[in-house]
């Protein structure tokens, strides 16, 4: 389960031309809660405020203002026993090249406080799902994108967490490779387990997602099913549904 | 403190993985010491030979024919070799010959009427077969004078020891591993601290400003780990880098200078135990631990804040500067008298060690610099995991 309640979250930057400090604001207000068997699609164009969110869900970021529980736990007060519960993938994370996906899943589990043969087991249960088992013993600076990626869902849901986290998990993947990643969130969503994944593939958010939130310049437009979202506004497709955002009708 | 371990474990597999790197900062000098070394003894050692082996050439002008029969008795250490063409100067830089020993021509004469006739070396004390040519002379001319001085007194006679009122006899009461440890106490410091410091900061850069650039961080920091203990684990894994590549910097330039010069005031395995006590090299290991902390503080301190490789290697880079410029300081004669010493951090380190070998350590400078050492590490510490918890730390903006 995770819950966001009135969250907020800025940055400080500096002004390169005026040398001022500027602040902007990433997220501005968000509350929306995903329940265990959901997928919850977070959309929204660059720089809504889309990976800030996800980042302050899996305890990277903390939040300003406003309540954030995963699990049960407070992200604020109780950070490690929440990140325990989270799986959580980005587009921009990268494996450890030297590393074989053995060596890679083992280490992970180390770090996630899980037993070695438990690991073990479940390192090779997850590369045989997403096809990359004869590779186990290979180091991974070789490996293509999608190859890196794999290894990448492996090592987020290795400690079988209650919560998953995926921000873009398809940005760079061949198609053969994002259907791998699709079908796995589905069999996680089928597991019970509660998952958010951000993206900018319409498609894949009419595929797989239950509900779907839009994050439009840090704030939440939206946070109802797909259909009912577009209803609302009177929109025949998600991208009618920026557009709109976008011209300031919101 | 498990996850620390577990990240400084994770710093080392990876490190393991590049034999290169291995081989470059543990293994490499293990070989490259002993093999420069020899080589410089070999080399310094054959040359010494050759030198000492042949006779130094040299120009005699001797008109009265005074020396001439001293040289010719010595065919090992002198070879009378004709005028050369040209510049005197320039044969002599060219080795074409060692010296030229020109005997004033009343010599002869003024020996006869018992005055001191003068006799001129030309060489370039500077080159080492020329110095050589001009003490073989001098030797030859300590004996000879001796004797004419002999045949004057027994001419007058007078005692054959008038020419001697008083022999200095000198006993060596110095201590060979005193001065030895004098002369490791002020370089020893220095080439502690400069491999410290350069033994761990590509691997600190590596491990941080590296981490995020390759986009592991977030992998990292995603897990259930306290942020706390991926950077002390970081830290424990520079640290521990640059500790083991000191020892073994050392130890091998040791080893190999013991073992090419073996007899000298170099440092050996054997000398440099008989020297440095266990006392003197545990408590030098100890100050050593707090300052490679301090170092690898702040080599992960920087690493962290920078945005990528380069810009951590470029703001560490001034820190390296100011350690060597300390280290340099610090080898300087006579600093140790200066009283503010024991308080200025990292020099106050050189100057226990300094003493230390020299034995003249003082409890309370040693105290003062350990404290000060521990407690700037303490500080930085705290400073560096404070900075890690920092977002911008991890995301750039």
């Amino acid at each position: 389960m995770i819950e966001l309640v009135d969250v907020h979250k800025g940055f400080t930057v500096r002004d390169r031309k005026t040398r001022r400090k500027k602040r902007i604001e990433a997220v501005r207000g968000v509350t929306f809660s995903v329940c265990p068997g959901e997928i919850y699609g977070l959309l929204g164009p660059n720089g809504a405020g889309k990976s800030t969110t996800l980042r302050l869900i899996a305890g990277l970021m903390q939040a300003e203002r406003g309540r954030l529980r995963v699990c049960g736990f407070d992200a604020e007060r109780e950070p490690e026993q929440a990140r325990a519960c989270i799986g959580y993938l980005s587009g921009d994370l990268n494996v450890y090249g030297r590393f074989t996906p053995r060596e890679f899943l083992k280490l992970f589990g180390q770090f996630q406080d899980m037993e070695a043969h438990v690991a073990e087991g479940r390192a090779q249960a997850l590369m045989e799902r997403l096809g990359l088992l004869d590779f186990m013993d290979v180091r991974m600076e070789g490996f293509s994108t999608g190859q890196k990626q794999k290894v990448s869902v492996a090592r987020a849901l290795l400690h079988d967490p209650g919560v998953v986290v995926f921000d873009e998990p398809t940005t760079g993947l061949d198609v053969l490779t994002a259907k791998t990643v699709l079908d796995l969130l589905r069999e996680l969503r089928a597991e019970g387990r509660t998952v958010i994944v951000s993206t900018h593939v319409m498609p894949m958010v009419e595929d797989i997602c239950d509900r779907v939130g839009i994050l439009f310049d840090g704030i939440l437009h939206g946070d109802a099913p797909l259909e009912q979202l577009l209803s609302d506004r009177g929109a025949r497709n998600l991208d009618e549904v920026f557009f709109q955002l976008a011209a300031g009708e919101a | 403190m498990r996850g620390a371990l577990l990240v400084c474990k994770k710093e080392f597999l990876e490190l393991s993985k590049d034999r290169r790197t291995v081989f470059f900062t543990f293994l490499l000098p293990i070989i490259l010491y002993p093999l420069l070394i020899a080589m410089v003894a070999g080399l310094s050692r054959t040359d010494e030979v050759k030198r000492q082996g042949r006779a130094s050439r040299v120009l005699l002008v001797d008109p009265g024919g005074l020396l001439e029969p001293l040289l010719r008795a010595e065919p090992e250490s002198f070879e009378l070799v004709s005028p050369p063409a040209g510049d005197l100067r320039r044969a002599i830089r060219d080795q074409r010959l060692e010296m030229r020993i020109q005997v004033e021509p009343e010599a002869p004469l003024k020996l006869k009427r018992q005055q001191t006739f003068t006799i001129t070396a030309a060489c370039d004390p500077s080159e080492d077969a020329s110095g050589l040519a001009l003490s073989r002379l001098k030797r030859v001319l300590e004996k000879q004078n001796h004797r004419w001085v002999q045949e004057r007194l027994r001419q007058a006679g007078a005692s054959l020891e008038l020419d001697a009122p008083s022999r200095l006899e000198t006993l060596e009461m110095g201590d060979l591993g005193l001065k030895v440890g004098r002369t490791l106490g002020a370089f020893l410091p220095y080439l502690l601290m400069l491999m410290m410091f350069a033994g761990s900061m590509q691997h600190g850069i590596y491990a941080t400003a590296g981490e995020k650039e390759r986009g592991t961080l977030l992998s990292l920091l995603s897990t259930r780990l306290p942020r706390h203990q991926i950077i002390w684990g970081k830290l424990l894994y520079v640290f521990s880098v640059g500790l083991m590549s000191a020892i073994i910097n050392l130890l091998s330039m040791g080893l190999s200078i013991g073992g090419a010069f073996k007899g000298g005031v170099a440092v050996s395995g054997g000398s440099l135990a008989d020297l440095a006590s266990p006392a003197v090299l545990g408590l030098t290991f100890l100050l050593m631990v707090p300052l490679g902390l301090l170092f690898a503080n702040f080599i992960v301190m920087m690493g962290i804040r920078a945005r990528n490789s380069m810009e951590a290697g470029t703001s560490i880079m001034p820190g390296m500067v100011v350690v060597m410029v300390m280290a340099v300081f610090s080898m300087a004669p006579g600093i140790e008298k200066m009283p503010f010493l024991p308080y200025v951090p990292i020099l106050n380190v050189s100057l226990a060690v300094r003493k230390l070998f020299s034995q003249q350590g003082n409890a309370f400078e040693y105290g003062i610099a350990l404290a000060m050492t521990l407690g700037l590490a303490a500080a930085l510490t705290w400073l560096s995991t404070r900075l890690l918890n920092r977002e911008t730390a991890v995301f750039t903006l």
